[in-house]
């Protein structure tokens, strides 16, 4: 059972379950708790071959016990995500932890992942449970519907779930090369049925400056 | 919201998101009905609708340029947003907040500037480093930490000020006791016997307001352009100009000038 305690802290209620977690996020644990690190992300011989080949490492760890176990990672803002067998597109940096029941895979990104700088590829997580993902200050979610599309700046996007498709949208003209664009050359076009999480704060992106 | 039970503390859509107004702390909304708005390059983090992202030297902004803009040089950090639907504004997860003036101006550090009704004028500010918008309409500034309206007369820490309103009258304020004569001298100089850091103010008196952040951690400053290289306008780098003139004085040898000053000799 996730739950927050602040906005920074995830706190997790376990009565013998497990959940995985980025390696070394614990903060505080009550009660019995087993730490196991999950080389690959748990994904089994496939999936750390494909995270390898991708990019898109992620150490994490599985804790397993009774009791009540805080995790948190550099004072970011957590926000927790309910999946009911909807996909979560999250990259690996900004997943903190998901229910051992959840399955993590990645998925290619295209053109996103490219502008983003974070490569091309990003993880995906499925099934039935809790997720919790980190951005930098608190996310807002946003609902995509067929008649309300989104429009995201690459460097604001944090997740994305549901039923959503994605095309990269690129503004760059002869303006951008005399120096004069409009700051917002590159972005990311949602449509379809789904949620989009984003952070108030650009990461540094080779988009960011045109 | 019955779609993704669970799925986070609240889940915004064009009907849902606040007009003009403040999604949270870090997160502005704007609507947009085919009308414009300033920003500085890169603060749109999503939008609703179709909203088109134009550089100020666009030519078909020439007009609005001219009546709303007066800083050709700084130009090139804004960007004008048009078109209708609603977007989302933030810097850097730091706390935004938006103000209302009313036939009014408001003079604020360049870098916490964000966005701007085109019925604002911006103007280089006679102060380096900061802008004045003067007019009817709403801006978004941005602030390291909740914004704290006071009034004058103030005395504040240089790097606490965002901004201020209807004040004519900034300017230093040292506490000479504290900093004169030899003592005061060897402290302000080395820190040693207890500087206290809070020796230089600024000094705010008449009616207005003036903003303050609550950190003293200053955001990074935005080029606000050159000015002129014209004698007297200060910043300007021009020969016999504000405060490099006492620098600029020859000086005896064997004189300690500024130090010397200092030490009261």
């Amino acid at each position: 059972m996730f739950r927050l305690q602040g906005s920074k802290v995830l706190a997790v209620d376990m009565t013998g379950d497990a959940v995985k977690a980025k390696n070394g996020s614990m903060v505080a644990y009550d009660g019995q708790m087993a730490f196991k690190k999950m080389s690959g992300g748990g994904e089994g011989i496939r999936g750390m071959v494909t995270r390898r080949l991708t990019g898109e490492q992620m150490t994490v760890m599985e804790v397993k016990g009774h009791g009540t176990c805080w995790f948190a990672d550099r004072a970011s803002e957590i926000n927790l995500v309910g999946l009911q067998g909807d996909k979560l597109y999250v990259e690996s940096s900004n997943l903190l932890a998901t229910d051992a029941g959840l399955r993590t895979g990645t998925s290619f990104t295209g053109m996103r992942g490219a502008s983003q700088g974070n490569g091309l590829f990003t993880t995906t997580v499925e099934g039935h449970g809790q997720a919790a993902i980190m951005s930098d200050g608190p996310a807002v979610v946003l609902r995509v519907s067929a008649q309300y599309p989104l429009t995201v700046d690459p460097g604001a996007y944090v997740a994305h779930q549901g039923n959503l498709r994605q095309s990269f949208q690129s503004g760059v003209t002869f303006r951008t090369l005399m120096g004069e664009g409009g700051g917002e050359a590159f972005q990311i076009r949602f449509e379809g049925d789904g949620l989009v999480y984003v952070q108030p704060s650009e990461r540094n992106t080779i988009a960011g400056d045109v | 919201m019955s779609h993704y039970p669970g799925a986070g503390p609240a889940v915004h859509d064009p009907a849902t998101l606040p007009s003009d107004d403040n999604v949270n702390s870090y997160t502005f909304c704007v609507e947009l009905k085919g009308s414009q708005w300033f920003l500085q390059k890169g603060k749109m983090i999503a939008y609703y609708g179709s909203i088109d992202f134009n550089g100020i030297g666009h030519g078909r902004l020439d007009r609005l340029v001219r009546t709303s803009f007066h800083s050709p040089l700084h130009a090139s950090d804004w960007v004008v947003a048009a078109g209708s639907g609603k977007m989302l504004l933030a810097d850097r997860a730091f706390d935004v907040n938006s103000f209302d003036l009313e036939d009014g101006n408001l003079t604020i550090r360049s870098g916490n500037l964000l966005a701007f009704q085109p019925s604002l004028a911006l103007k280089q500010s006679i102060v380096p480093g900061f802008l004045t918008l003067i007019g009817t309409g709403k801006f978004v500034a941005a602030s390291n930490g909740p914004v704290v309206f006071m009034e004058p007369p103030i005395r504040v820490d240089p790097q606490a000020l965002v901004g201020w309103a209807d004040c004519p009258s900034p300017c230093h304020h040292y506490d000479h006791g504290y900093m004169t004569g030899v003592m005061g001298g060897l402290r302000a100089l080395t820190g040693l016997g207890g500087a206290s850091g809070e020796e230089h103010q600024f000094e705010f008196v008449g009616a207005g307001t003036v903003l303050l952040q609550s950190t003293e951690t200053l955001m990074a400053e935005q080029a606000t352009g050159a000015v002129p290289p014209d004698a007297g306008v200060p910043g300007s780098g021009g020969a016999h100009t504000g405060p490099s003139q006492t620098a600029g004085t020859p000086r005896l040898p064997g004189q300690l000038g500024d130090l010397q000053r200092r030490f009261g000799l």
